[in-house]
C-alpha cells in the first residue's frame, strides 16, 4: 500500500480522496491532518449556516464513519509544522509520519488589513466554522451591530446572514461598486438596492480610518470622520494561498505553490491542490476549478493520464432571493460587443459580452434562469451568430420565437389584458378602447387612460400600442430623446430623476432603461449635471462625464494648449494681482496675453502639463479660477458705478463683486454670465447679458434672458427692487430655478422661451418657493463654492496632467 | 512582444484617459473598467483633436473636438464618419499597465 | 433506515383541502383526511360562495385567514369538525396577480400534545406585526411572537419580506439564534418555512410554518424555483433547497449548482402545480419519494408569474 499523507482537510483534498477511495479501493493508506479540529465539510456553505438555512451537520461532507470505513488516519486539530524531503517524513506535534506521496491541501488564509485595531477582540475573518460561531454568537445580543469591511462575494453573505440573525448591518467596500471584479456598474448598482431593502447599509468609496474600542471592538473610523458603532467586525477583504508550509520545505513557489498540469509540484512525490495552488500563473478560489484539480490528481496519483486546464468560471451569490449571476471575461481583448437588456420594472438587467460571434461573458440581475445556458454557450465557445439578435431573450426564443425579434410584432401579439402601465393599472385592452374612442397621440391616451402618466417607463410600450392599433395614421411624436441611449427627453429625465429618487449614474442607467452601458457623448455631461444639480449631497460629480475644458479646468485650444484665466471679482484688479499675472506669463512662456470681453485677463498658450503649476502661482497671489471654461458662472461685468462715475446711481462694482462672490462654482445648464449697470447708459452692457441689473435712483431693475452670441436679445425685465440684498435673492434664486428645471445647454433666453418668463416670475414673487430655492442654491454652494485648481495643484492630482510615461526618455536610459 | 511597464492602472481613472509620449508621437491609454484599458493614436486623424481629452463611454471615444466616435478595439470611427487611428496592445497584471514597447522600439534599434 | 417510515402518530397539521372558483363559487379540488372519513364526506359536499365560510372569506378578504374557534363563527362544517376533534383551521388564497387560483385549507385539533405553529404576519408601519397565528400547545411561543415584530431582512418572517422568495431554516432553537430562539427552543420547533403571501390589494404577508419533531408539519421541505417556467418554453422548475428527514440535505452542493433535481410541468407532483398553477395534494403515495404518504404542495405567484412551489411531506 502507498502511504499518502494528506495536509488540510478541506473541499480538494476530500475530493481527492474520494475518487482515490472510490477507484482504487485499498490502495492508499492515509493519513490526514487539518489544523482544524474537524473533517471536510462543505466551506463554500457557511453563508447559509450563518444565516440559519442551514445547519452545520449538513454541511458535514465527511463524518467519522466515512473517515473510518476507508481506513484514514486522522490527525485532526494537530498542525504540520515541517516537511522533511530527504527523509519523506512531516512533523507535527505529535511526532512523524512518513509517506511515499505527500498531497499538500493547505488552502489560504484571510487577508487582514492592518488597520490600526485590527487585532482587537471582535475583529474575525470569514473563513471557518470558527468564524461562523464567533458572527452567529455575536448576534445574539439583542440589537446588536456589525461592520462588514468588503464588498465581494464572502463579505455581502455575511452581511445578509447577520442581518438574517437580527443584526444592524453595515458593508464598507472601497471601490465605486459592490463585488467590483465580478459586476459590472448597473449590476453592482441593482445589488446595493437589493442589500439597502433587506435593511442592510452600503458605503461605496469607503476608506476604514481605524478599528476602535476598550479592550474589545465598539466602532468603526472611516477617512471622512464617519463614525459607526460595531459589535462586531467582519474582514471579508480577500484570501492570500497558505504557502508557508510548502515555500519552508523548498518547494517552488510564485504567489503560491507552483505545480504543473498533473498537479505536481517541484518534488515528484510531493503533490498540491487547491487554493494553495499555483498553476500557469493563476490562482483558484472558487470550487468549480478545485474539483477538477482533484480529478487530475487522483487519476495522477493512480498512474493514469489527465491534464488539468483552466476554464472559464461562473458565480452566484448566496444569498435567498438575490438573483445574481456572472459568468466569463469582461477584461482586455478586442473586437467586443455588448447586448444589454433592462427591464427597469421588474429589476433585471442582463448583459452579455459578444466577441467573433461567440459569447465571452454574462452579468444577469433579476433573471438568472437562463444562466446555465449563458454559461454553457460561453464553456463550449459555441458560434452564436444565427441567434445574435434574440440571444439576450434566452434559450426559449431561439429557433423559430420570431416575437422578440421585432418588437413591434410582439405588442401586437400581447393579449388585451396584458398590463402596459404597471404604475397605474392600466392593460393594453384599455389602451385600445382609448384609440377607438378617438385618443391619437400619447397625450390622448395619458388623459384618458392615466398609461404612462406617473413613471413614464412605458411611454415606448404606449407608443407602440397607438402604432400597432393605428398603423400609418399614427404620427410619431416629435419629441427629442436626449441621445441615441434612450427613448426619454431631457424633460422626461429631468422629472424621473426627481419622482424616482435617482441619484446614481448606474441608477439613471438602469431604472430608465438605457440602451447602452454607460450612455454616451451626448447625455453623460447632461445626466452628470441633473444629478449633482438635484442631489447636490449625493452625487459626487464625475469629471469623466465632462467636456474636456470643465475636466481640466481650462479652455483646450486649437493647438492643444490650454488658456488661464483667473477670477477678478467684479472685473476689479490690483497691482500685485497683476504683477503676479505678468510673472506667470513669462515664467510659463505665455505666448498671448489678452483681456476679455467679460473684463478678465487670460493667458493664451499654457501647455497642460504646465496647468497645476501656474494655477499654483496665482493662486499664491490670492487668485483662483475664473471658471472660464464651465457651464456655470462666468463673469459679472461690471461699470464704476457711484464710487467715481458722476451719474453712477448705485454701487455697481461692489454689487457685481457680491452677486460673484455668492454665485461662483456653481454649475449650471449652460455658461452664465452677469453684467451689472450703475446707471441707465448701461456701460457694463447689462441689458444683453443672462442676468442683468441696472441701478437706477429707486433701486434695481433685474433683467433676464439677455443675449449676444448668434443670437443677440435684450433682457426681459423680470423684477424690480430697493435694496442689494434683495437684488441679490432674486438672482441668486433665478439662478437656481434655471438649475432645476432646464434642459442641459438651453441657455437661459431658451429656457424662458419654453417655460415663460410669467412662469418664472411668479416662481420667483412666491416668498415661500424664493426662500426655498435660495436654501437649495446655498445647499449645493456648500459642496461647490471651491477653488478647483487649488484642488487640482495637489502634488497627487497634479501628477494627472502630467504623461503617464515617456518611452523616449525611458529608451535612451 | 516587448511588455513595458507604464504605470499603475489606478493611475487613469475609470472612463479616463492618460498619455503615453512615444517615437510615434503620443499614445492615449484609456481605462473603460477596472481592469479593462486599451491603447490608441492619441491623435484624431480629422483635425488632430487629443483623443485622450475625450469622453470615453463603452468601449469608445469621443474626439473633444468634433465628436468623432472611435471604437476602442479596432479604431475605425462609427457611424457615417471615416477614419482610422491606430491601437496597440495594451494589457493589465497584477495592477500594473503593460504597453507592447516594440511596435516603438523597432524604429528605436534601428 | 427502514423502507416505510413510522407512521407518524401525531401531526400538527390533520387535514388538508384545496378548493378551486368553479364559477362563482369555491369546491372542492382534492383533500388529505387521514381517516377522518365523515368530516371528508361533508367537505365533498360543500362548496363556497365569495365570502362564504372560511374558504370563501379568505377569497374574499384576500389574505390568509386565522380561524381558532368554530362554534358561533362563519366556519361552516362545525360540526363535522367537531366529531372529527378539529378545532382550528388556516386558509391561504393563492391569487395570480388580482385572479384567485385556489385556496388551501389546513385544520389541526387542539390538545396538549400538539406543538407547531402556523402564523400570518402583516406589514404595518415599515415591520412585520404577528396578525394571527395558530399554536398548538406552544402557548409562550405565542405570546413571545404577538410581541415581537421583525423590520425588513430580520429573522424568517423580515428575511422573507425582504427577499420576496420562501426561505427554509434549520434548527430553529439550538445551533441558530432565531429572533425568537429560546423560546423555541423550549416549544420543540425545530424547522420554520416562510412564505411569500402577495395580496391582490398590495398589502404584505408572509405565512410561516414552523414545525416540531414530535408532532411534525411535515417531515421533508422543499423549496422549488420555478421562474423558469415561461410561457413558450418547457415548463421547468429546479429545487433550491430542502431537508428531508430520511434523505438529509436535498440542495445542490455545488456553487452555481450542478445539475440541480428539476421538474417539469405535469410531470409528478411539482410537476402538477407547474402546469395548473394550482396548489396540489396528494394522498396515496404514488410518486412520492420513498417512505412519504401524503404531500401539499403550494405555487407562489409573483405577480403573474409563478415563482416558487413549495412542497411539504409526511
Amino acid at each position: 500500500m502507498t502511504r499518502l499523507v494528506v495536509i488540510g482537510a478541506g473541499m480538494a483534498s476530500g475530493r481527492v480522496l474520494e475518487h482515490l477511495f472510490d477507484a482504487a479501493p485499498g490502495a492508499f493508506e492515509v493519513t490526514l491532518f487539518n489544523a482544524e479540529p474537524r473533517g471536510n465539510y462543505n466551506r463554500i456553505m457557511l453563508s447559509p449556516v450563518l444565516s440559519g438555512e442551514k445547519s452545520y451537520a449538513e454541511i458535514v461532507t465527511h463524518d467519522d464513519a466515512w473517515y473510518a470505513e476507508h481506513g484514514v488516519a486522522c490527525r485532526f486539530g494537530e498542525r504540520v509544522t515541517g516537511i522533511d524531503r530527504s527523509r519523506k517524513v512531516v512533523t507535527s506535534a505529535g511526532g512523524e509520519v512518513a509517506y511515499d506521496k505527500l498531497i499538500l491541501a493547505t488552502g489560504s488564509n484571510p487577508f487582514i488589513i492592518p488597520f490600526p485595531g485590527h487585532d482587537l477582540p471582535g475583529v474575525v475573518a470569514y473563513r471557518d466554522l470558527e468564524d461562523t460561531a464567533a458572527m452567529i454568537e455575536a448576534a445574539g445580543t439583542p440589537g446588536a451591530s456589525a461592520v462588514v469591511i468588503g464588498g465581494g462575494l464572502l463579505g455581502l453573505e455575511a452581511a445578509a446572514g447577520l442581518r438574517l440573525r437580527g443584526m444592524e448591518v453595515t458593508v464598507l467596500h472601497n471601490t465605486g461598486h459592490l463585488m467590483d471584479r465580478q459586476l459590472d456598474e448597473t449590476a453592482g448598482y441593482l445589488l446595493k438596492k437589493d442589500l439597502e431593502n433587506r435593511g442592510i447599509r452600503v458605503i461605496t468609496s469607503a476608506n476604514t480610518k481605524a478599528i476602535e474600542g476598550n479592550g474589545r471592538v465598539e466602532r468603526v473610523v472611516l477617512e471622512d470622520g464617519t463614525t459607526l458603532s460595531s459589535d462586531i467586525v467582519v474582514m471579508a477583504v480577500g484570501i492570500r494561498p497558505a504557502t508557508h508550509l510548502g515555500q519552508a520545505a523548498g518547494l517552488e513557489t510564485g504567489r503560491a505553490i507552483k505545480v504543473d498540469a498533473q498537479m505536481r509540484t517541484s518534488d515528484p512525490d510531493i503533490f498540491a491542490v487547491g487554493e494553495c495552488v499555483e498553476f500557469d500563473g493563476t490562482l483558484f478560489g472558487l470550487v468549480a476549478p478545485l474539483y477538477d484539480q482533484a480529478k487530475v490528481l487522483a487519476k495522477t496519483l493512480m498512474g493514469e493520464d489527465d491534464a488539468f486546464r483552466v476554464k472559464e468560471l461562473s458565480t452566484k451569490l448566496k444569498v435567498t432571493g438575490c438573483d445574481l449571476f456572472s459568468a466569463g471575461d469582461f477584461t482586455a481583448g478586442e473586437m467586443r460587443e455588448d447586448i444589454v437588456y433592462r427591464d427597469p420594472a421588474r429589476g433585471i438587467y442582463k448583459r452579455l459580452v459578444i466577441e467573433d460571434d461567440r459569447l465571452v461573458g454574462a452579468v444577469m440581475y433579476g433573471d438568472t434562469s437562463d444562466s446555465t445556458w449563458f454559461f454553457g454557450l460561453i464553456k463550449d465557445g459555441t458560434d452564436i451568430e444565427e441567434m445574435r439578435d434574440t440571444l439576450i431573450f434566452g434559450p426559449a426564443f431561439q429557433g423559430g420565437g420570431g416575437a422578440a425579434a421585432d418588437p413591434l410584432a410582439a405588442v401586437a401579439a400581447l393579449p388585451p389584458e396584458a398590463e402596459i402601465c404597471g404604475c397605474n393599472g392600466v392593460c393594453k385592452g384599455r389602451i385600445v378602447e382609448a384609440i377607438d374612442g378617438g385618443a391619437a397621440s400619447l397625450s390622448d391616451i395619458r388623459a384618458v387612460t392615466k398609461a404612462s402618466a406617473s413613471c413614464g417607463t412605458c411611454t415606448g410600450l404606449v407608443e407602440q400600442v397607438l402604432a400597432v392599433t393605428m398603423g400609418d395614421a399614427y404620427a410619431s411624436p416629435a419629441a427629442q430623446p436626449v441621445c441615441g441611449c434612450t427613448d426619454l427627453t431631457h424633460e422626461d429625465v429631468r422629472r424621473l430623476i426627481k419622482s424616482r429618487e435617482l441619484k446614481s449614474q448606474p441608477a439613471v442607467w438602469q431604472e430608465l432603461g438605457w440602451t447602452t452601458p454607460n450612455g454616451c457623448h451626448v447625455c453623460r455631461p447632461a445626466i452628470n449635471f441633473y444629478l449633482l444639480a438635484d442631489w447636490p449631497l449625493d452625487y459626487a460629480d464625475d469629471p469623466q462625464s465632462r467636456f474636456v475644458n470643465e475636466r481640466n479646468h481650462a479652455n483646450i485650444q486649437k493647438d492643444g494648449t490650454y488658456s488661464v484665466m483667473p477670477r477678478m471679482w467684479g472685473g476689479i484688479t490690483t497691482p500685485a494681482e497683476l504683477r503676479a499675472l505678468a510673472d506667470a506669463a513669462e515664467k510659463y512662456g505665455v505666448p498671448t496675453v489678452k483681456v476679455t470681453g467679460g473684463q478678465r485677463i487670460d493667458l493664451l498658450g499654457v501647455r497642460k502639463e504646465d496647468l497645476p503649476a501656474i494655477w499654483y502661482d496665482l493662486n499664491q497671489a490670492g487668485m483662483v479660477s475664473g471658471h472660464a471654461y464651465t457651464k456655470g458662472l462666468r463673469t459679472v461685468k461690471t461699470c464704476v458705478g457711484s464710487d467715481w462715475c458722476r451719474f453712477g446711481t448705485q454701487d455697481s462694482t461692489g454689487l457685481g463683486i457680491k452677486l460673484e462672490k455668492v454665485l461662483w462654482g456653481s454649475w449650471t445648464p449652460h455658461k452664465v454670465k452677469l453684467g451689472v449697470s450703475g446707471c441707465p447708459r448701461n456701460c457694463a452692457e447689462a441689458t444683453c447679458k443672462d442676468v442683468g441689473i441696472v441701478c437706477v435712483e429707486s433701486g434695481y431693475e433685474i433683467g433676464v434672458g439677455g443675449a449676444a452670441g448668434m443670437d443677440v436679445r435684450e433682457t426681459e425685465p423680470l423684477a424690480k427692487v430697493a435694496t442689494e440684498e434683495e437684488a441679490i435673492a432674486i438672482v441668486t434664486a433665478f439662478v437656481q430655478l434655471y438649475r432645476e428645471s432646464a434642459k442641459y445647454l438651453d441657455r437661459p433666453y431658451k429656457w424662458i422661451g419654453k417655460v415663460g418668463l410669467d412662469w418664472v416670475r411668479d416662481q420667483l414673487a412666491d416668498a415661500e418657493i424664493r426662500a426655498g430655492l435660495i436654501d437649495r442654491f446655498e445647499i449645493s454652494q456648500s459642496v461647490y463654492r471651491k477653488d478647483p485648481w487649488a484642488e487640482h495643484a495637489k502634488p497627487d492630482t497634479a501628477r494627472r496632467f502630467h504623461p503617464l510615461a515617456d518611452l523616449n526618455v525611458e529608451a535612451a536610459e | 512582444m516587448n511588455w513595458i511597464d507604464i504605470g499603475a492602472v489606478d493611475e487613469i481613472p475609470v472612463r479616463g484617459s492618460r498619455i503615453v509620449k512615444t517615437r510615434d508621437g503620443c499614445v492615449a491609454v484609456f481605462r473603460t473598467g477596472p481592469d479593462e484599458v486599451f491603447a490608441t493614436s492619441d491623435r484624431c486623424p480629422h483635425k488632430g483633436g487629443p483623443l485622450s481629452e475625450g469622453i470615453v463611454h463603452d468601449r469608445k471615444v469621443t474626439c473633444p473636438l468634433h465628436n468623432m466616435v472611435y471604437s476602442l478595439e479596432t479604431g475605425k470611427a462609427q457611424g457615417a464618419d471615416e477614419g482610422v487611428i491606430e491601437t496597440y496592445p495594451v494589457r493589465v497584471e497584477a495592477g500594473r499597465l503593460l504597453l507592447d514597447g516594440s511596435r516603438f522600439a523597432a524604429r528605436g534599434a534601428a | 433506515m427502514n423502507d416505510v417510515m413510522d407512521p407518524a402518530t401525531m401531526t400538527f397539521i390533520q387535514v388538508a383541502e384545496v378548493w378551486v372558483p368553479d364559477g362563482d363559487r369555491l369546491v372542492l379540488e382534492k383533500g388529505n383526511y387521514g381517516n377522518l372519513d365523515a368530516f371528508a364526506a361533508a367537505s365533498h359536499k360543500e362548496s363556497f360562495a365569495r365570502g362564504e365560510g372560511l374558504p370563501g372569506k379568505a377569497w374574499a378578504e384576500g389574505r390568509p385567514i386565522v380561524l381558532k374557534a368554530f362554534d358561533g363563527s362563519y366556519f361552516k362544517r362545525t360540526e363535522a369538525a367537531k366529531e372529527a376533534g378539529l378545532t382550528s383551521a388556516v386558509a391561504v388564497p393563492v391569487f395570480a396577480g388580482k385572479v384567485l387560483k385556489a385556496v388551501l385549507v389546513v385544520l389541526c385539533g387542539d390538545d396538549d400534545a400538539r406543538t407547531g405553529a402556523i402564523e400570518v404576519w402583516k406589514e404595518t408601519d415599515g415591520v412585520l406585526r404577528l396578525e394571527d397565528g395558530y399554536y398548538g400547545a406552544a402557548k409562550h411561543f405565542e405570546w413571545v411572537s404577538q410581541h415581537t415584530h421583525f423590520p425588513r431582512g430580520q429573522g424568517l418572517p423580515g428575511g422573507v419580506w425582504a427577499a420576496g422568495t420562501p426561505i427554509l431554516m434549520r434548527d430553529l432553537g439550538s445551533g441558530y439564534r432565531f429572533v425568537r430562539a429560546d423560546s423555541a427552543e423550549k416549544a420543540g420547533l425545530s424547522t420554520g418555512i416562510g412564505l411569500p403571501m402577495p395580496a391582490p390589494d398590495g398589502a404584505t404577508f408572509v405565512l410561516t410554518l414552523l414545525s416540531a419533531r414530535g408532532t411534525p408539519i411535515a417531515r421533508r421541505f422543499e423549496i422549488w424555483e420555478a421562474r423558469a417556467a415561461r410561457a413558450g418554453s418547457p415548463r421547468e422548475a429546479t429545487l433550491t433547497d430542502g431537508i428531508c428527514e430520511r434523505e438529509g440535505p436535498l440542495w445542490a452542493e455545488e456553487n452555481p449548482p450542478v445539475s440541480p433535481k428539476t421538474a417539469t410541468a405535469w410531470q409528478g407532483p411539482i410537476g402538477q402545480v407547474l402546469g395548473s398553477g394550482l396548489p396540489f395534494v396528494k394522498t396515496d403515495g404514488v410518486g412520492l419519494p420513498a417512505g412519504y404518504r401524503s404531500m401539499v404542495a403550494l405555487p407562489i405567484w409573483r405577480g403573474d408569474d409563478l415563482a416558487h412551489v413549495v412542497a411539504w411531506y409526511l
